[in-house]
């Protein structure tokens, strides 16, 4: 039995220790708003947050998360960067097939909770991990940065 | 003119005394034990339990386990299995300075592997380096290690490989150049340069101590890495265990040195090393130590893993250059770091950050720490280049994992992101050039 806080619940899943964390969320705790890309940590859409910090979670196995505090997508909402980065998300209409937008929008969230007025240079060292096949990244640049603006 | 004739005579003098000097340091290597002092005293004599055969554990195993065990513990599979092909079926490449040189198939195929070799073949193979034809072999394979392996050892060795599946596979012709494809000239390197005798356990030597020299020297030959070579191609028991080379990766310093070596490792962080391939803040073995740890030091018991790291602990100090005091901690901030590289920190952003952070600490798991990591404060950063293109594990697998980028960039771009790593996170940049990778490429 793994004991885990995510979204500010305590979940307990059985389950084994070398299982990666997207798995039980979305398998497990049928929280599929986390999305699997490729497995091997390069393409961000599983990002999630581990005491506020991006993480892909495709390559934590669940074991190691301990009792820091796990917020997915589902739950990301509920913080000040979140509200506003998912507010300037449907302003401006960043998203097109939306299948990276979950990790975007967890990434971008992490982002601005730790530097509330990012640069390009900040942004770019912050997203270039999480990859959109419809070329989003122009408006996911301006996403960031009107979330900045309403902060 | 008296005076004039004298000068000649003591630089004459002068001259054949380096030479005999040279000569000497050169031929005369200490043995493998030489720095414990000690007397070193035959098998037969010692007073204790045997160093050699299975460890306390395997005791009551069968005959073909306990063969099993000391193959893993020698690490046969490993250059005997060429990449992607059957176990111990041989024509795994050796590319060295001479030209390349293919390991040979020793399942027990009567035409093509080892089936039809003698026992007393198979021991003059393994202890002296003679082929069954009685030609030469080289040293590529340690036979100057395996020489201390006990007769019994080795033997069990054989009766293990006569289990697995014959595998009709022909063993690859060697591709030295001359006068490197003479095998008889390495008559003369084995005279000088193989022991040439079974293990001698030193007397004053803990029991556990002497367990694990055997296993360090006979059976896991780590000297034939990590200790360098003379230009004789014989390990310099003089540097033992200060680094050495392995197919394109530096196999570091593991001499007891605190900066150089592993003195400042716990026995529980070597132990753990040596069982899982990687201790916290030590990276992760890689390459052909990653290998090592897979196919031989994982399958050992934890009596043998201690007793090989109480033998490594005891190993003197030897300060190398190459591997300095390494560097503290990293800066968290993207913009902080080095900013003469712009195409390695873009590459670093996209393909690096997610897993080993922009501090270097690792993102997901402690094995992606970068900080502290000998490879990433080796200026020549040849192992960090040589991950950057191979990686390591799979997905799948559990254990350390990192995807192969050598599809994803071009040689220059690989140079870039390693000078990027080792400015970033290590004691000194390096200065890997496109030119380095392609060669790496190739390895």
């Amino acid at each position: 039995m793994i004991s885990i806080q995510v979204n500010g619940e305590q979940r307990d899943v059985e389950i084994d220790g070398d299982t990666p964390l997207l798995w039980v969320l979305r398998d497990v705790l049928a929280m599929t708003g986390t999305k699997f890309g490729c497995g091997i940590a390069q393409c961000g859409a599983c990002t999630v947050h581990i005491d506020g910090v991006p993480t892909r979670s495709c390559r934590l196995p669940v074991s190691q998360v301990g009792d820091r505090a796990v917020t997915t997508i589902e739950g990301v909402g509920a913080t000040s960067a979140g509200r506003r980065i998912q507010k300037a998300w449907l302003d401006l209409e960043v998203i097109q097939c939306g299948y990276c937008q979950s990790g975007q929008i967890m990434a971008a969230s992490a982002l601005l909770a730790t530097n509330p007025s990012p640069d390009d240079a900040d942004i770019d060292a912050a997203m270039s991990g999480n990859i959109c096949r419809c070329g989003t990244y122009v408006r996911i640049r301006e996403g960031i940065k009107q979330a900045a603006r309403h902060g | 003119m008296i005076a004039r004739r004298r000068n000649w005579l003591i630089l004459g003098a002068a001259v054949l005394l380096f030479v005999a000097v040279a000569t000497w340091r050169l031929a005369l290597l200490p043995g493998p034990l030489a720095f414990a002092g000690g007397t070193q005293v035959d098998l037969t004599d010692y007073r204790g339990p045997s160093p050699a055969g299975v460890p306390a554990e395997l005791a009551n195993a069968d005959p073909i386990a306990k063969g099993q065990y000391l193959t893993q513990a020698a690490d046969c599979a490993a250059c005997h299995t060429a990449k992607g092909g059957k176990p111990f079926a041989g024509g795994r490449p050796f590319k060295l300075p001479f030209g390349t040189i293919y390991t040979p198939n020793i399942t027990p195929d009567r035409e093509t592997g080892i089936g039809a070799w003698t026992d007393a073949e198979f021991l003059r193979a393994v202890h002296k380096g003679i082929g069954r034809g009685g030609e030469r072999l080289y040293p590529a394979f340690p036979y100057a290690s395996y020489t201390l392996l006990t007769d019994d050892d080795v033997l069990a060795i054989r009766r293990y490989l006569s289990t697995i599946s014959p595998v009709r596979q022909a063993n690859k012709p060697l591709g030295f150049s001359f006068p490197f494809n003479q095998r008889w000239l390495m008559t003369f390197w084995s005279a000088f340069f193989n022991p040439g005798h079974r293990f001698r356990p030193v007397q004053e030597r803990s029991a556990q101590w002497n367990r694990g020299a055997y296993l360090v020297e006979a059976a896991e030959h780590c000297g034939e890495c990590h200790t360098p070579r003379t230009i004789m191609q014989a390990m310099n028991t003089r540097q033992k265990f200060a680094g050495g080379q392995a197919e394109g990766w530096n196999a570091y310093n593991i001499s007891s040195d605190r900066l150089s070596g592993i003195g400042a490792w716990s026995a529980q962080d070597l132990a753990q090393y040596l069982a899982k391939g990687h201790a916290p803040g030590h990276g992760v073995a890689s390459g052909p130590m990653g290998e090592a740890v897979e196919l031989s030091t994982s399958k050992l018991t934890p009596s043998d893993i201690a007793a090989m790291v109480t033998y490594l602990q005891s190993v003197p100090a030897v300060h190398t250059k190459a591997s300095p005091r390494m560097a503290g901690p990293a800066p968290t901030l993207a913009s902080a770091g080095p900013t003469n590289n712009p195409v390695g920190k873009r590459i670093f952003e996209g393909a690096c950050a997610s897993c080993h952070a922009w501090n270097g600490r690792g993102a997901i798991t402690a094995e992606q720490q970068l900080t502290g990591n000998r490879a990433v404060n080796d200026a020549t950063a040849a192992n960090v280049a040589m991950m950057i293109l191979n990686g390591i594990g799979s997905p799948e697998h559990q254990g350390a994992f990192m995807p192969s980028f050598r599809a994803s960039y071009s040689d220059a771009e690989i140079a870039a992101a390693a000078n990027y790593v080792t400015a970033r996170f290590g004691a000194k940049p390096s200065r890997v050039t496109a030119e380095d990778v392609r060669k790496m490429r190739a390895q």
